[in-house]
């Protein structure tokens, strides 16, 4: 009996069941339909055995051999469904399913707290996914619920009160640590949550998934686009799914596709690896647009905060937008006359077909700039080209077609660039995403004397049905090219799709949060529906609070926050120093909040402990769960010389401990400093 | 006084149970704790013999009923009968109105009767035409019952087992006491010159002596350990009660009083817990019949 590890009670194996479904469901949302059936079938075969005694796989080989086959199924089918590469869907799936099959095999107390800390690890990975304020408030219920779940298994005899309410106290006593560790555990830049998402070549045929878009290098903690772009450094793109803006047609007319390019920021400088804007004062007067009013589109848009100052206009815009202080640039882009802080929101028409400075362009000079000696084989394939097809149209007919022709793949994960970084991907590895191909086919112009331009924004977004409201999101950011062809102007073309043409077609159909719509109850009364209004507004506000200062408290919000708190120069270092300092005090406190009361019942089971040492030591054996008149018996019988100060350090024991005569105990604890069994000892 | 006549107790009750102090001590502990007694041995090893002989020497009053089946609870409680010459209905009362009722066999008689008994135990009165009719103080049961389940017999549920304070088996005699037995004078005899060593009040004020005996926290946590590890080890279908933990306590008062201790010691407890629990716990799994009551005071540990 004592070899065999005891077996957790039922009771907690049930309550730690039902705690796994409820971490699991929200997950369910994202994992494909036959692995939450898996997850739930285990769960059920778990759970008829904690009712109606069914067996387990322990119980029976035949069984166990159906549970290792489940398993491996499980596995080839997560692997079949998203590839080898193990990131963040496949690795949440494959979690998510194993954590079943470890529930089905737990059979002893380090099982169990096995699946409990994976379970916890599951809670954490729900941040991939979502990171609003309700879902980290059922990630708190699950962390308290899990928590219990391990009180349960220590205290079976506990009632589901007693248990949630002994978490709960744990919890509260961890909070100043985790607000502690949150403030001060130094920040690295980017989104917190960022991880490298799944790829899916262009090869693999998934339109669905293959649209995550390019974005341009998100850096420096920003969310959203930065106003550079830096080819061949990144080899994982930071997927996120925060959204940029959302926009609402007139008509609820939604174009296709194909003609969402969201305009931003235009980059004309390159040094070969970089590329940049002009700088303002070359800007020059405003752009000459013609165009044809009746395909122009009427839409409101809705941007959330990014904390710089580009407005994003449906290519391209025809006047300035409504409902917000913006000047349009001589590249056709918008720029708001204060920096994006909150959520911003302004009506504005485009024109998808036009002429941008068709007869000229003041900036055209910097639209031909290449860094010297760079990119040989580049400018060697254009001077080919161009040899062959003189016309300008062909040209740019024949670099598309060299692009769709060679073998070049659309990836969210390139291998890292070294050296000349566009010669390098043009002939050597030519996996890329859009920033690749926009980067490589504006050299490619440029070297063929025609000039070019990168655009960057984003392409494409969701439609929700219900609403018709087109939400764009930061994974659709995109870049492309623009070219200048005399008598056309500036001219759009999009190398990207040109290898992969879904990219471009069918854009992104990922999950659409439901739009919060006012109860139907709420519409009757005007107070009512102005009650609704303002509880909406507060939600907001709760809600951007959140994201401010929780979800986008990263490194420039934490030095902001400390120099508030009168830090002078935050630095990683004063942040340790300060982490140390306060981790000390909370368990300075923690640990006198828990001793104070103990300090004097102690010293008498010291002594006693102590005693009952010696007397081992000196060759009576001592076993815990024996009375002490019955060891005092046996070790007077074992030291017959030392007889008199057993018996009487044990009746001073006697009356203090069974007594009730406390004021013994100083005798009693000055008997066994004294007491020395080893001078007697043959 | 106490002292002088408990050995005085102990004495006469061993001079008639030959090579039993044990039994005799734990039946007499039961007794001065205020619980009633269940004995579960085989016939003829002396369960009627102590019973009287502590009836005896404590002076009580004594009565026995030999259980059957056919048993109602009016031949235990007793019966209204018409008196002509009064004209009115007049209690006999039954053979539970003494201080020492020996229950003979009682896993023979019906539910019904067994219930009658076991409450008028656990209430110390009977209840008869909506009077309450108190017993008499102290009152004492000592029941029997074979231990093998024999065909016509009705054994009694676990809630009623919990009535009972402890249950005790008595044993064959060893050698040297059977000897001494076979050779001496017949117990039945002896009995009868048994005189009392104790009055009822004395009785009484020994009882509330036991009561007042001192147990302190420390042996207070060690009995909530011990009860802790029933209700949490697994191995019983459930822990033992509140009830059975202040039975223990008390069980190991009257231990410690005839010790000649006024404070309980884990040794008092340990002595008395196997008498206290084993009729109240039921082991989950029946085919691991190991020795779990050494096994259990081996393993939890006394708080130092």
């Amino acid at each position: 009996m004592k070899a065999s590890r005891p077996a957790p009670p039922t009771v907690a194996i049930n309550w730690l069941m039902a705690t796994l479904v409820l971490i699991a469901l929200p997950h369910f949302l994202h994992l494909p339909a036959w692995l939450s059936i898996i997850f739930l079938a285990v769960m059920g075969w778990r759970l008829m055995n904690s009712l109606r005694g069914w067996p387990l796989p322990e119980h029976h080989l035949l069984l166990r051999a159906v549970h290792l086959s489940l398993a491996i199924i499980a596995v080839v089918l997560v692997i079949a469904q998203y590839g080898m590469t193990i990131a963040r869907d496949a690795g949440v799936a494959l979690l998510t399913v194993l954590l079943a099959f470890k529930l089905l095999e737990t059979r002893d107390i380090r099982d169990y707290y096995l699946s409990c800390f994976l379970g916890f690890f599951l809670i954490a990975t729900q941040f991939f996914f979502q990171q609003s304020m309700l879902i980290v408030l059922l990630m708190m219920v699950n962390v308290l619920l899990l928590t219990s779940c391990m009180i349960s298994v220590n205290d079976a005899s506990s009632s589901i009160r007693q248990r949630i309410k002994t978490s709960g106290v744990l919890l509260l006593q961890a909070t100043p640590m985790m607000l502690l560790l949150f403030v001060l555990f130094p920040r690295v830049p980017g989104p917190l949550w960022g991880v490298a998402n799944d790829y899916v070549e262009v090869a693999d045929s998934m339109p669905s998934r293959m649209t995550l878009g390019g974005l341009p290098s998100l850096s420096q903690g920003q969310t959203g686009i930065s106003e550079a772009m830096q080819v061949g450094r990144i080899s994982d793109l930071v997927q996120s799914d925060a959204i940029a803006f959302r926009v609402r047609f007139a008509d609820n007319k939604i174009p296709s596709n194909q003609i969402l390019y969201w305009r931003g920021p235009v980059l004309w400088h390159t040094d070969g690896e970089q590329w940049q804007p002009l700088s303002t004062d070359t800007q020059s007067s405003q752009p000459e647009i013609s165009f044809d009013e009746q395909h122009r589109i009427d839409y409101t848009v809705t941007m959330e905060r990014h904390n710089q100052q580009w407005l994003f206009a449906l290519d391209l815009p025809d006047s300035l937008p409504q409902g917000i202080n913006a000047a349009m640039n001589s590249e056709g882009s918008l720029i708001s006359s204060e920096v994006i802080r909150k959520r911003s929101q302004f009506n504005l028409s485009s024109v998808p077909h036009y002429q941008f400075n068709a007869r000229h362009d003041p900036l055209l000079n910097y639209a031909l700039e290449l860094p010297d000696d760079q990119h040989p084989q580049a400018r060697q394939l254009a001077q080919q080209l161009r040899t062959h097809y003189p016309e300008k149209t062909d040209y740019v007919q024949a670099v598309l077609n060299y692009f769709s022709e060679q073998p070049f793949y659309y990836t969210l994960s390139p291998p890292l660039l070294s050296g000349d970084v566009i010669d390098s991907f043009l002939f050597e590895s030519r996996h890329g995403f859009c920033e690749h191909y926009a980067a490589s086919f504006t050299v490619l112009m440029r070297a063929a004397d025609i000039p070019a331009r990168v655009v960057i924004g984003y392409q494409g977004g969701d439609v929700n049905s219900v609403d018709q409201i087109l939400t764009v999101r930061q994974r659709d950011a995109h870049a492309w090219t623009e070219i200048w062809l005399a008598e056309q102007g500036w001219i759009r073309v999009d190398p990207t799709s040109a290898v992969a043409s879904e990219r471009i077609l069918s854009g992104i159909r990922g999950l659409l949060p439901s739009e919060r719509r006012m109860p139907r109850a709420f519409a009757d009364s005007p107070e009512l529906e102005n009650l609704w209004q303002q509880l909406r507004e507060h939600w907001e506000a709760v809600n951007n609070a959140w994201e401010l200062w929780v979800v986008g408290y990263d490194p420039t919000r934490q030095l902001e926050l400390l120099r508030k708190l009168g830090m002078k120069q935050p630095d990683w270092r004063s942040m340790a120093k300060w982490l140390t300092i306060g981790m000390l005090l909370i368990f300075i406190t923690l640990a006198w909040l828990t001793l104070r009361h103990k300090t004097q019942r102690d010293s008498v089971a010291e002594a006693y402990l102590d005693f009952c040492r010696r007397l081992s030591k000196s060759g009576v054996s001592v076993n815990p769960a024996e009375g002490p008149m019955t060891l005092a018996q046996k070790a007077a019988q074992h030291l017959p010389e030392a007889a008199v100060d057993i018996q009487a350090i044990t009746s001073d024991y006697l009356a203090v401990r069974y007594q009730q005569q406390p004021d013994k105990a100083a005798h009693f604890i000055e008997k066994v400093r004294r007491f020395k069994p080893g001078n007697h000892s043959r | 006084m106490a002292q002088g006549s408990i050995h005085a107790i102990l004495d006469q009750l061993n001079h008639i149970i030959l090579g039993k102090p044990r039994a005799v001590r734990l039946a007499l502990s039961c007794l001065l704790a205020r619980g009633h007694l269940l004995i579960e041995d085989v016939p003829g090893v002396g369960k009627t013999t102590l019973a009287h002989a502590l009836a005896s020497t404590l002076g009580l009053s004594f009565q026995r009923v030999q259980f059957t089946s056919d048993m109602l609870p009016a031949d235990i409680i007793g019966v209204s009968v018409y008196d002509r010459e009064q004209g009115v209905f007049s209690f006999h009362r039954g053979a539970i109105f003494c201080q020492l009722l020996l229950a003979d066999e009682i896993n023979r008689a019906s539910p019904r009767t067994q219930s009658a008994l076991l409450e008028a135990m656990e209430e110390q009165q009977v209840t008869v035409e909506g009077e309450a009719m108190p017993l008499k103080d102290p009152f004492f049961v000592i029941a029997t019952q074979n231990p093998t389940h024999q065909i016509g017999t009705f054994p009694l549920p676990e809630s009623q087992l919990d009535r009972f304070l402890m249950r005790i088996a008595i044993g064959y005699p060893d050698a040297q006491a059977e000897h001494d037995l076979l050779k001496g004078e017949d117990r039945r005899n002896l009995l009868q010159h048994q005189s009392s060593q104790l009055s009822v009040s004395e009785l009484l004020n020994l009882q509330q002596q036991v009561n007042k005996l001192t147990a302190s926290d420390q042996l207070i946590h060690y009995v909530q350990a011990l009860l802790n590890y029933t209700r949490e080890s697994g191995r019983f279908v459930s822990g033992l009660s509140p009830r059975a933990g202040l039975g223990l306590v008390r069980a190991a008062k009257a231990w410690a009083c005839i010790d000649g201790r006024d404070f309980v010691l884990p040794e008092d407890v340990q002595s008395v817990l196997p008498s206290v629990v084993e009729h109240r716990l039921q082991l989950n799994d029946s085919s691991l019949q190991a020795d779990w009551l050494s096994e259990m005071l081996q393993t939890v540990p006394i708080p130092r």
